[in-house]
């Protein structure tokens, strides 16, 4: 079953002959535990995609059904919305973005607070992710005494922090080198695959995404060929 | 876990600097309430410090602080025959600059009746009160006198018998009590030459052609010089059964004099001479207040804007807006109440150093921090705006 289906998906910026079509006839299918990856030039459309499927971007027509939910076009206000990303997205972006005030530990503990998951049990589950993730050693530095790639890596753990059922990365491997970019694709793939998180990831470097089960070529916000494996 | 805490502590450094700054500033909007209480304490503490039943002064005069009175000091026998009055004294009050012991001292002399009379000096700090009639003083601690010393005033020294640490002029200068005749002859008495030049003058104009002879000039003389049995008020104690108000129209009707009661003359001292800088200085005080409250605004804006890219973050994986309000709301408090107990522990240790008194109290400390408290929720509305407005798409993208 799919967990995230969108459909006649479109996005346009401005009206009238300012109009931009940013987004045109998206049509996407994602199960649990499939890594999908957007691939294409600057201002094909990926990362708008990307915002229009967390709806922080409202599209301008289409559908999107999120684990059987409909959440576009259904009524939802910004504070369903906003529920919705903390419980069941996680986001990856271009950098790591972590709160720079806040531990690994604490930036990790953070989504969990936000979902009322506190104490021992979110101490945990920070731990585990962290080990998993090969940081636990950094649990109490700030994010500035990391390197590039451990810091990616907590920002990894951190979406994954509130269990969610779709990650969004945004380039999540553009501000690393080659080995630690491939390192923490590696780990995205083995998290999709051993937490049946589904995985939407946008890129541009095909290396990166060697095992994806879709590739989504994007160009002037037209899907122009799907590669399924 | 709290956000604005561990903001907070990760800018230690930048915290404390403007906690510092801010708390200056705290320092003399907390300095500018004690000098307003000082000024009022000073301005009315003569007139509490006599506190007599009633003031007699000169007709239609707001007098003797408020406004210049002069009256003849022969009045009170007039006065205590007045039904209803026990006793009253004649009293003299006016300001002196002198150079003693090498130094130039500005202080107020209070003249007054030694002898069991009205307006002397209340509590002594050291010695004893007056007891001579001529030559004998009891000054303020201010003055830095002993008990000993001899002052020159006028044409003659005086002793320092008795000292006291309680009243001062309404210009805040220290006071120095003597005995009446010892006050009437330091403000009119002059010296012999000047004496003989100005009889000389006089002699002139008067026998001027066309005017007096010399022999009839000698006869009026003394009626045209200075006259020094003058004061600026009476005081009065009046007997226990009697109406202040009652005794006040007796003698405003058959003495022509203005009577005021102490509380009286301190209205005319709040609304006439103390007023105007009164209300220069709440004006001050309400600037100031301002300008913390801007700086705040501005800091507290300037430390949003640093992590608006955390916010947005924050606000991305769906961090609820009352998390970001709180976020701004806390560290604008927490900036507020820091600076506002640095500014509190700085003049609470540096207001004796003031040359005027700075009068501290716990409720104007109080209603400053509660004021404070406000304007930080003021202040803290520009960043709150801007946290609200964050687009939680910043979050996305590179640097």
């Amino acid at each position: 079953m799919a967990i995230l289906e969108i459909q006649g998906l479109q996005k346009t910026f401005g009206t009238g002959e300012l109009a931009v079509n940013a987004l045109q006839d998206i049509n996407i299918s994602l199960s649990a535990g499939e890594l999908t990856a957007l691939l294409g030039p600057s201002g094909s459309g990926k990362t708008t995609l990307l915002l229009c499927i967390s709806l922080i971007h409202e599209p301008t027509s289409g559908t999107i059904v999120f684990d059987g939910e409909t959440i576009y076009n259904n009524g939802w206000t910004g504070t369903d919305l906003r529920r919705l990303r903390r419980e069941k997205i996680g986001f990856v972006f271009q950098t790591p973005n972590l709160i720079p005030f806040l531990t690994v530990r604490e930036n990790v503990l953070f989504p969990q607070e936000l979902i009322g998951i506190t104490g021992k049990k979110a101490e945990e589950r920070a731990k585990e992710l962290l080990d998993y993730m090969e940081v636990l050693h950094r649990s109490n530095y700030l994010p500035a005494l990391l390197s590039g790639g451990e810091q990616q890596r907590v920002a990894v753990a951190r979406a994954l922090a509130n269990r969610p059922k779709l990650i969004l990365a945004d380039e999540p491997t553009a501000a690393l080198d080659t080995e630690r970019g491939m390192k923490v694709m590696a780990l995205l793939k083995k998290i999709a695959r051993e937490y049946q998180t589904a995985v939407i990831t946008v890129t541009h470097d095909v290396r990166m995404i060697e095992g994806f089960d879709h590739v989504y070529h994007l160009k002037d916000g037209r899907v122009e060929n799907t590669t399924n494996h | 876990m709290d956000l604005a805490v561990r903001d907070i502590a990760h800018h230690k450094g930048k915290f404390v600097a403007t906690i510092i700054g801010v708390g200056l500033l705290f320092a003399v909007v907390l300095s500018m309430n004690g000098i307003y209480r000082g000024f009022i304490f000073e301005g009315l503490s003569a007139i509490k410090v006599t506190n007599p039943d009633l003031w007699v002064v000169e007709r239609y005069r707001g007098g003797p602080f408020n406004e210049q009175s002069t009256i003849p000091d022969f009045f009170h026998y007039s006065i205590e025959a007045i039904e209803g009055v026990e006793k009253a004294s004649p009293f003299i009050f006016y300001g002196v600059e002198r150079m003693i012991q090498g130094k130039r001292k500005r202080f107020t002399i209070i003249g007054y009746d030694v002898f069991g009379g009205l307006g002397g000096p209340q509590k002594l700090t050291a010695g004893r009160h007056i007891r001579r009639a001529h030559y004998e003083m009891v000054a303020h601690e201010k003055l830095k006198f002993r008990l000993g010393d001899t002052i020159p005033l006028g044409l003659h020294n005086y002793t320092v018998v008795g000292l006291f640490n309680d009243g001062t002029a309404p210009d805040g200068e220290p006071l120095v009590y003597v005995s009446l005749p010892d006050a009437q002859e330091i403000l009119y008495l002059r010296d012999n030459e000047e004496i003989r030049n100005q009889r000389e003058r006089l002699l002139k104009t008067l026998t001027a052609p066309g005017r007096m002879i010399a022999e009839q000039v000698q006869q009026y003389m003394p009626l045209l010089e200075i006259n020094t049995h003058m004061v600026n008020a009476h005081l009065v104690k009046l007997k226990p059964e009697a109406n202040p108000m009652e005794v006040a129209r007796k003698i405003e009707k058959n003495l022509y004099f203005s009577v005021y009661t102490t509380q009286q003359q301190i209205d005319l001292m709040m609304q006439g001479r103390l007023a105007m800088p009164r209300k220069q200085l709440l004006l001050f005080r309400i600037i100031l207040l301002i300008v913390s409250v801007v700086i705040i605004s501005l800091v507290i804006y300037t430390f949003t804007m640093e992590k608006i890219r955390s916010i947005a973050v924050m606000k991305l994986i769906g961090a609820p807006n009352r998390l970001i309000i709180r976020l701004v709301l806390e560290q604008s408090l927490l900036m507020t109440a820091g600076s506002y107990l640095v500014g509190l522990v700085i003049i609470h240790n540096t207001y004796h150093y003031f040359p005027r008194l700075v009068r501290l109290t716990p409720f104007d400390d109080t209603v400053t921090f509660f004021i404070a408290l406000a304007g930080a929720l003021i202040a803290s509305v520009l960043g709150i705006v801007q946290a609200i407005k964050t687009e939680p798409a910043l979050a996305l993208g590179g640097n």
